[in-house]
């Protein structure tokens, strides 16, 4: 506790400067916020320059029934005596709003004597003002008997009076510092739940990572989350959910939500049957009216495979490269409202697509008179067309944020990215590949799309072929395939305009790999279709000839602008 | 020096390709092989000296073929080399090209 500088005024003549005892007083309640301590300290220099033998401070319970004495000086302490509104001289004083000077105590109906019948203090005067702050009265300040047995003079009434409303004025300052501290102590509450909250979310985002999410509440705390863990086999377990309501009983529910979903998204390998149990504990604990919308699922990064369940959130918005993203509809009840509600996995084969949710937070954005929608969401994710993932969700963010982002509702986004998984897999593979027991890496380079190289870069490939053990006609077509391939890139992916191929070839076990790099916008692979035969037409052969003298030819996914890579594999006969 | 050669030889220009018809070299041949049929005769290509043919060599050949049938001649190969053969098996062309064993039988084959 912050210790008391005594209030030092200055005493003229037996009277106090009132405008110094002000000051004093507002300087001494300044500087503590124990309300009482002060209180008794000033009632103890009014009863010191009044010269009186005994002074109480009262002040009004929060109802305003009663008078609770919160300072006494003098022969006896009644600190904490209770006197009903309105009854005794400073029940007087504060519902007249008037200044009392009563010469003869026991002469006064008014007077309260059960104290002095308790004390045995004799009260012979008294003199009584009136605490106020503006039009409210807070309380009363009463002094008993003056020291040299004179009755209260006009002087000691002005002085009371002042010092009664500096008084008031420093206990109403005071008061709204303790509701300004009370109100620190609930935000510091309010912060760590939201540390807690923070603490549910992944910990550190990594932006190569295939699989990202954000969340900006609009409060401390959030009744949106979102989460993700790598399980054991390197399947991600992932959700976002949006719990109805706002404020910390949202997000309590929020809390259980999301800790019921780490704990048992470990080991419920269906999400279906996740849901069905988040759904049965929710509903046996939640408050009546909240829910949660939900979805969860499991990705395998090394295949792009994808089950999820949805449990009545916004449809996830699918984006193949090159194609018109999509929405996956269910149509499940949200957790939390019926026991018995069925949830169905669905699944999708990602293929280097985005799969990405949100909370109707973003959805629900509006552009003046319009809802972003997941059409709008669609297009500002390409606001950082080619960055990673998350870069592109923050992108999404900052968008929202420069159109004056007003949301009721907190903003949260969770993206996969399967061409980035495509990518690091293709790295794992490759490493893979540089043990000499699986694969081993023959040789690359890389070199101008012109067609003037095609004839300086055969050579090379055919040693490669003529290595990995292929007869001749076998060497000829690997020849055709890739000659193939690098003339599409010039005409096509290049459009002849200047630009770099890689390619590097890699002999495997049973045959040989070709990877044919370029870094021009991306293509998309279901334009390339190979000609059909019966049109006899010059063109539009290249691709069919790839294909059929390779085992496999495949586009490996490449985040957007990073342009294309085209494997190919001939095994041997 | 995808086209070695443009000769005429009984009455049909005889054009010997020869080496590497891809992307760089099927123009030229192209090129070729329209401007031979300014002479209106029946063309033979002889493909006896072709170590690599692609889509765009192949396309060249096509384009040749429509060009020729357009002013009624016809446009032959001739010593189709096996790498050759299998890309016009590959594409299915080894039925509409009329392909001969060699220039002698070309040659001695009655003109259309």
């Amino acid at each position: 506790m912050a210790e008391l500088n005594p209030i030092e005024v200055p005493v003229n003549d037996g009277l106090a400067d009132p405008l110094e005892f002000a000051a004093a007083l507002s300087r001494s309640f300044a500087q503590t916020q124990d309300i009482d301590n002060t209180v008794r300290e000033a009632l103890a220099q009014i009863v010191k320059l009044s010269r009186v033998e005994a002074g109480a401070i009262f002040l009004l319970d929060d109802a305003r029934a009663n008078l609770i004495c919160r300072a006494s000086v003098g022969p006896v302490d009644v600190t904490g005596l209770s006197v009903p509104n309105g009854s005794g001289i400073v029940g007087r004083a504060v519902t007249e709003d008037q200044i009392q000077i009563v010469e003869q105590a026991y002469q006064d109906q008014a007077f309260f004597a059960e104290a002095d019948r308790k004390t045995g203090f004799v009260t012979r005067s008294i003199l009584a003002a009136p605490m106020s702050v503006g039009q409210t009265v807070i309380g009363a300040v009463e002094v008993l008997n003056k020291q040299n047995g004179k009755p209260f003079n006009a002087e000691d009434q002005n002085l009371l009076r002042v010092m009664a409303a500096s008084s008031a004025l420093a206990i109403s300052n005071a008061r709204m510092a303790d509701r300004l501290v009370a109100q620190e102590r609930l935000q510091r509450e309010v912060e760590l739940a939201a540390e807690i909250q923070r603490h549910l979310l992944p910990a550190e985002e990594d932006e190569a990572s295939p699989i990202c999410g954000l969340v900006r509440p609009i409060q401390e705390v959030s009744g949106d989350f979102y989460d993700h863990f790598e399980l054991p086999d390197g399947t991600i377990a992932f959700a976002i959910g949006d719990v109805s309501g706002k404020g910390l009983n949202a997000s309590l529910l929020m809390s259980q939500t999301a800790s019921l979903f780490r704990c048992l998204g470990k080991t419920v390998r269906d999400p279906a049957r996740l849901m069905s149990i988040l759904n049965r504990e929710i509903c046996d604990t939640v408050s009546r009216g909240m829910f949660v919308t939900m979805v969860a699922g499991l990705y395998e990064p090394a295949t792009g495979h994808l089950r999820f369940a949805n449990a009545g959130h916004i449809p996830p918005l699918l984006r193949r490269p090159n194609q018109r993203s999509v929405e996956l509809p269910a149509d499940s009840p949200p957790l939390g409202i019926l026991p018995g509600s069925k949830y169905e996995t669905e699944e999708v084969d990602l293929n280097g697509a985005q799969f990405i949710l949100c909370t109707d937070g973003v959805t629900e954005f509006r552009f003046g008179d319009e809802e972003l929608g997941t059409e709008g969401l669609d297009m500002l994710i390409d606001t950082a067309r080619g960055k990673p993932i998350g870069q592109r969700l923050n992108a999404v963010v900052e968008e929202l944020q420069r159109a004056g982002w007003r949301s009721r509702d907190d903003l949260t986004l969770l993206a996969i990215d399967d061409g980035m998984a495509a990518r690091s897999i293709e790295q794992r593979a490759e490493a893979e590949r540089a043990n000499p027991d699986s694969s081993d890496f023959l040789f690359g380079l890389s070199f101008p799309a012109d067609p003037k190289r095609l004839r300086l870069v055969r050579p090379a490939i055919r040693a490669a072929a003529e290595a990995c053990g292929f007869d001749e006609n076998e060497t000829e077509d690997v020849l055709l395939a890739a000659g193939e391939a690098i003339e599409n890139i010039i005409i096509h992916a290049y459009g002849n305009r200047r630009g770099e191929i890689a390619l590097a070839i890699h002999r495997m076990p049973d045959g040989l790999m070709l990877r044919i790099r370029d870094f021009a916008p991306t293509v998309d692979p279901a334009k390339i279709q190979p000609r059909k035969l019966e049109d006899v037409r010059p063109g539009g052969l290249g691709t069919h000839f790839i294909r059929a003298v390779m085992d496999d030819a495949s586009f490996i996914p490449l985040p957007d602008g990073e342009g294309n890579l085209l494997e190919l594999i001939k095994r041997k006969r | 020096m995808a086209v070695a050669s443009i000769t005429e030889q009984s009455g049909r220009t005889v054009v010997a390709l020869s080496g590497e018809i891809d992307m760089e070299e099927a123009p030229k041949v192209r090129r070729a092989l329209l401007d031979s049929m300014k002479q209106k005769r029946d063309i033979l290509v002889d493909l006896s000296q072709v170590t690599y043919i692609d889509s765009s060599g192949i396309a060249s050949l096509i384009e040749g073929l429509q060009a020729a049938r357009k002013q009624k001649n016809d446009l032959a190969l001739v010593s189709v080399s096996q790498r050759a053969r299998r890309v016009l098996e590959l594409a299915r062309l080894d039925k509409v090209f009329t392909i001969h064993a060699d220039l002698a039988t070309a040659l001695a084959t009655a003109k259309s």
